[in-house]
């Protein structure tokens, strides 16, 4: 068993510090958010800049030890040091509350659609071999062989025919169309795990074909039901491109479209920009947590006689 | 639950319709910086206010996004009412004619208001009139480390080598004596003035095979390679931070950076200092923003944004912004005002614009800009001499032009494919029809799976069909600047241009590598990581999570700030490199090799996550008692993993896997952030970005869709072909 101990720790040392470096990046954008001076870049590893009083006994604009410093406020501190303000103005100034409401609506019935038309089309592509099956399958992948900009215009013209430039109901269309192929994919390869005797049995225990797929399949699916959910989801948080065309109102930005608003060619509010970006993630960490422990399936082999 | 979704629903289609009627909308599309746009509100709020029957709706989006998304509207007939912009824009929008002439509209009184600049004209017609004049490039220093702004360029190379400082003594340059970015023609053609030579000749055609042009590409190179007063890599972002944090003296940024300079820097504006070769000032670009009005609007709808329109430019509103912004008026009576006059910035600033250029704003510009970026990178990046650039900038220009400016009129193709395009739609029809009662009796026998299919398939079908007919059509067709009003079928010219084009090759061998290389190393990351964390572990959730947050970031962001990481003499990456392993650093952008592999790395921390979480799923439907079966016959790890993981994995990693390669290939944001729109030199593209960079920079939409075409259709055989090889379709069971 000693050697089963060693390997964990081993194990663990190893992801936790694959995870330090995977998430330099992203600590790497929070500490934009803190900077004071609007600025994209650093120069150094560190992501947390101190206020840090410095030492200039000779007056010459260099810290005593030959770095320079900026001390515009003459409060005796090196100017750029990190501070909460752009998540306050955020917060405060902006309308980021009212894109995080509409994002949460717009996600939350793209996720819905997405589940339930996932599980019961991947359900009928795993267990029935239907006329129209196989084109059915190649015509969903089929979908998403477009390159995006392509599609742009054409969505707008046949939106904009049926009135639904700047509404929801357009965004959501598009979006739970776009994500349905690799969800309905996703839960029929999730569907083909599970074997048909295990239907068969509860048929033979009196349930309709509809029931055995309600009360046994979908419970054993759960890990594939986060995965859909989860992959919906992120499909319209963080979407901007076919956003950008459908929304054009400000009151009704979704948070990407939000989050853009803050970039200009040459003049981005980077502070802002990244403050939004690390909230933005927040709810995508949350949910991912909050769903993870429906990532264990009730599926044991055993239960069912081979 | 149902009805209560519904009442959402509902409300999502009746809410836009619920403002209006008696009040008139006016919707106005801009570009405004950030602070700009709390002026433009405030300034639209009152007018409001007197107004009550007006509500104006402000929409911002980015330069080329405002451009792109208003050229879709008014496509589609609509738009927004006034649309407000640099003046360059004019220039295509004239063309395709979705904006409207205003001499008629206004009074010749009211152009005469303003500086001459500011009343845009192109084909003997009046299109824009600005509010602002300027966007005009300038040295600006650090008065803390700059007394006095140099006066030519032999003073500049003194000061700016003075400046260049290696603080610490640790070899490395801590403080530059100028940055700016320079890899960007813009920044780069005020240099052209300097050396007495201009972009254009005298009729608007491309003058860039000028000794003027090879002694400017020499000159920046000297400052970089020479006198080592600029950085090697450093592009807008990177030259801004270093100003700002005091590492760099002096920069060459526009009048648009003052406001974020402000409070931040005590910093100074001067002319870019003369060429002390010819004594000449180098002009830089100058222009107007203003406003022009949609081709769409008419009637009374028309004459209110006539009147907001004049309000927005009058004398008052200019001087509004002025005090708040600092920005330069283009009414005549606003530049004589006191508020203009008194104010310092302004005063050299406008010394300044007198050594300036106006921005040419015809259309063919891009073409220019593009030539002139791709040889003049290739100087810098070493594998061009200057007199060979500025040839090949010269040549390559003239050639985008005639492209751009091509009109295919329709033949005897064009009537023969329409033919052949009903004859498909009838067949196809007729086979659908012939299929019918198949398809009823099958219904019949398996009504489950076709009520579950179908409402998923019909949801799909509904949103993409037209977008693909369209797109056909489009492909076929003569579609481009100069038709955009009245394009026709013309059938495969754009097909056979696309596969006559060597370069079409090389950057379809580079997709393929860029899909294989992004996936290979998705799926064993993601697997490898998946099988890791689902062993009892401490910490486990919080591992877990942390590893999926590069998908929870967005894209765009976390693009950008890889970039930032590959810059070569700040970015994380090297720093590592250089600090913790010893190794030399890397040119990661300006190589094309190395851009390349910077975009590939940055794709591989983005997409791994996502595999990990279907793995992570798909290791749930293993049953244990599989393992501990292997382990009683004295499996080791490796054999079960072999053999009893991964073939289990196969049904729920397929799916990721052909999906994951249909995206990869058709990933346009991380290509196109991470390498800046395929710098360097245009050699960092895969097909999509070739598609957006090649085909809509230069209006030609029917090349585009054809290539788009192409695209799907390898993507569409790669796809087929794996399907069928490894029976992703098929189940386990």
């Amino acid at each position: 068993m000693k050697g089963a101990q060693v390997e964990k720790i081993v194990l663990f040392l190893f992801l936790s510090i694959f995870s330090i470096a995977t998430i330099y990046p992203v600590l790497n954008i929070i500490s934009v958010s803190m900077r004071t001076d609007n600025a994209f870049h650093t120069r150094s590893l560190s992501i947390i800049q101190y206020e840090e009083p410095f030492t200039d006994t000779n007056n010459n604009n260099l810290f005593d030890d030959g770095e320079s410093f900026i001390d515009k406020n003459k409060n005796g501190k090196w100017d750029s040091g990190s501070s909460l303000k752009s998540y306050f103005e955020l917060f405060l100034e902006t309308d980021f509350l009212l894109w995080v409401k509409n994002s949460i609506i717009v996600s939350f019935i793209v996720t819905i659609t997405g589940v339930v038309f996932a599980s019961t089309a991947g359900y009928a592509l795993s267990r029935y071999k239907f006329k129209g099956r196989e084109f059915g399958m190649t015509a969903l992948l089929t979908t998403q062989m477009f390159p995006a900009t392509m599609l742009l215009l054409p969505f707008f013209i046949l939106l904009s025919y049926f009135g639904l430039i700047n509404s929801y109901i357009g965004l959501v269309v598009i979006y739970s169309s776009t994500a349905l192929p690799f969800c309905i994919w996703q839960m029929k390869g999730y569907y083909d795990t599970i074997p048909p005797s295990i239907e068969e049995s509860a048929r033979l225990d009196g349930c309709t074909r509809f029931q055995a797929f309600y009360k046994i399949i979908l419970p054993l699916s759960s890990p594939a039901l986060v995965i859909t959910s989860l992959f919906s989801f992120m499909a319209s948080w963080s979407e901007y491109v076919v956003a950008a065309i459908i929304l054009q109102d400000p009151k009704m930005y979704t948070l990407p479209l939000g989050l853009k608003s803050f970039q200009a060619s040459l003049s981005t509010q980077w502070g802002m920009y990244a403050a939004a970006a690390v909230v933005v993630s927040i709810p995508v960490a949350i949910l991912f947590v909050s769903l993870s422990r429906f990532l264990v399936s009730g599926l044991t082999m055993g239960s069912v006689k081979q | 639950m149902y009805t209560y979704l519904k009442k959402i629903v509902l409300l999502f289609i009746v809410s836009p319709f619920l403002l209006a009627d008696s009040i008139t909308t006016i919707n106005i599309w801009h570009q405004m910086l950030y602070e700009n746009r709390k002026v433009l509100r405030d300034v639209c709020d009152k007018y409001e206010k007197n107004n009550p029957e007006i509500n104006i709706n402000l929409t911002y989006r980015e330069t080329e996004e405002l451009r792109s998304s208003y050229q879709a509207a008014a496509m589609g007939g609509s738009g927004p009412e006034l649309i407000y912009g640099p003046s360059d824009q004019v220039g295509p929008f004239s063309v395709m004619g979705i904006i409207q002439p205003l001499d008629k509209l206004f009074s010749k009184k009211y152009f005469n208001q303003f500086v001459e600049n500011a009343v845009v004209r192109s084909m003997g017609k009046v299109w824009m009139v600005g509010d602002v004049v300027g966007n005009h490039l300038m040295l600006i220093y650090n008065k803390d480390l700059v007394r006095y702004p140099p006066k030519n360029t032999n003073e500049l190379i003194r000061i700016g080598k003075e400046l260049t400082l290696d603080i610490n003594g640790n070899g490395k340059i801590d403080q530059y004596g100028l940055v700016w970015n320079f890899t960007e023609p813009f920044f780069y053609v005020p240099w052209l003035g300097g050396f007495g030579e201009w972009l254009l000749t005298e009729n608007e055609t491309p003058n860039l095979n000028t000794k003027g042009n090879k002694k400017g590409f020499r000159f920046i190179k000297s400052l970089r390679d020479e006198h080592k007063i600029i950085p090697k890599e450093c592009d807008y972002e990177i030259a801004n931070a270093m100003f700002k944090t005091g590492r760099a003296a002096m920069i060459i940024n526009g009048d648009w950076s003052w406001g974020d300079y402000q409070g931040v820097v005590d910093f100074g504006i001067a002319r870019i200092p003369k060429v002390s070769e010819t004594g000449l000032w180098p002009s830089p670009l100058v222009s107007t923003k203003g406003y022009s009005i949609n081709a769409n609007i008419k009637g009374s709808q028309l004459d209110q944004t006539i009147k907001l329109m004049k309000h927005l430019t009058s004398e008052e509103i200019q001087l509004y912004f002025t005090t708040k912004l600092n920005s330069q008026p283009s009414s005549k009576d606003a530049l004589n005002s006191s508020i203009v006059k008194n104010n310092k910035l302004l005063k050299e600033s406008s010394h300044i614009i007198e050594v300036g250029r106006p921005m040419p704003i015809i259309p063919e510009m891009r073409a220019i800009w593009d030539a002139l970026r791709d040889q003049y990178q290739a100087v810098l990046g070493g594998t061009v001499s200057a007199q060979d650039a500025a040839k090949k900038a010269q040549e390559n220009a003239l050639k985008q032009i005639k492209v751009m400016n091509e009109k295919i009129e329709p033949g005897i193709q064009g009537n023969i494919i329409k033919i052949i395009i009903f004859a498909l739609i009838f067949g196809l029809i007729f086979i659908i029809g012939k299929q019918v009662p198949d398809f009823i009796s099958d219904y019949k026998k398996n009504k489950i799976a076709y009520i579950f299919f179908a409402p998923a398939l019909l949801a799909i079908a509904a949103v993409i069909i037209f977008p693909f007919v369209y797109n056909i059509v489009i492909s076929l067709s003569n579609y481009s600047l100069r038709t955009f009003n009245d394009w026709d079928i013309i059938g495969l010219y754009h097909y056979i241009k696309v596969f006559g084009d060597s370069n079409f090759y090389l950057v379809l061998i580079k997709t393929f590598i860029w899909t294989a290389l992004n996936i290979i190393f998705h799926v064993s990351i993601g697997i490898f990581l998946a099988v890791l964390i689902n062993q009892t572990l401490p910490a486990k959730p919080i591992i877990r999570t942390l590893l999926i947050i590069p998908w929870a970031i967005p894209q765009y962001i976390a693009a950008l700030s890889w970039r930032g990481m590959f810059n070569q003499e700040y970015g994380a990456i090297n720093i590592a490199l250089v600090k913790y392993f010893n190794l030399p650093a890397v040119e990661w952008l300006s190589q094309p090799f190395e851009a390349f592999t910077a975009c590939i790395l940055t794709n591989i921390w983005l997409g791994f996550p996502f595999m990990m979480v279907i793995a992570l799923g798909g290791l749930q439907s293993i049953p244990q008692d599989l393992y501990e079966a292997a382990r009683v016959d004295g499996a080791n790890r490796w054999q079960q993993f072999k053999s009893i993981t991964l073939p289990l994995l196969k049904p729920v990693m397929l799916p990721a896997i052909v999906l994951g390669t249909v995206w990869t290939f058709n990933n346009i944001n991380v290509m196109w952030l991470v390498s800046n729109g395929g710098e360097p030199s245009n050699q960092t593209h895969i097909l999509v970005s070739f598609v957006y960079k090649a085909a809509f920079n230069l209006y030609r939409y029917g090349y585009a869709a054809a290539l788009s075409m192409i695209i799907f259709l390898i993507l569409f055989g790669l796809v087929s072909y794996f399907i069928k090889r490894t029976r992703a379709t098929e189940g386990v069971y």
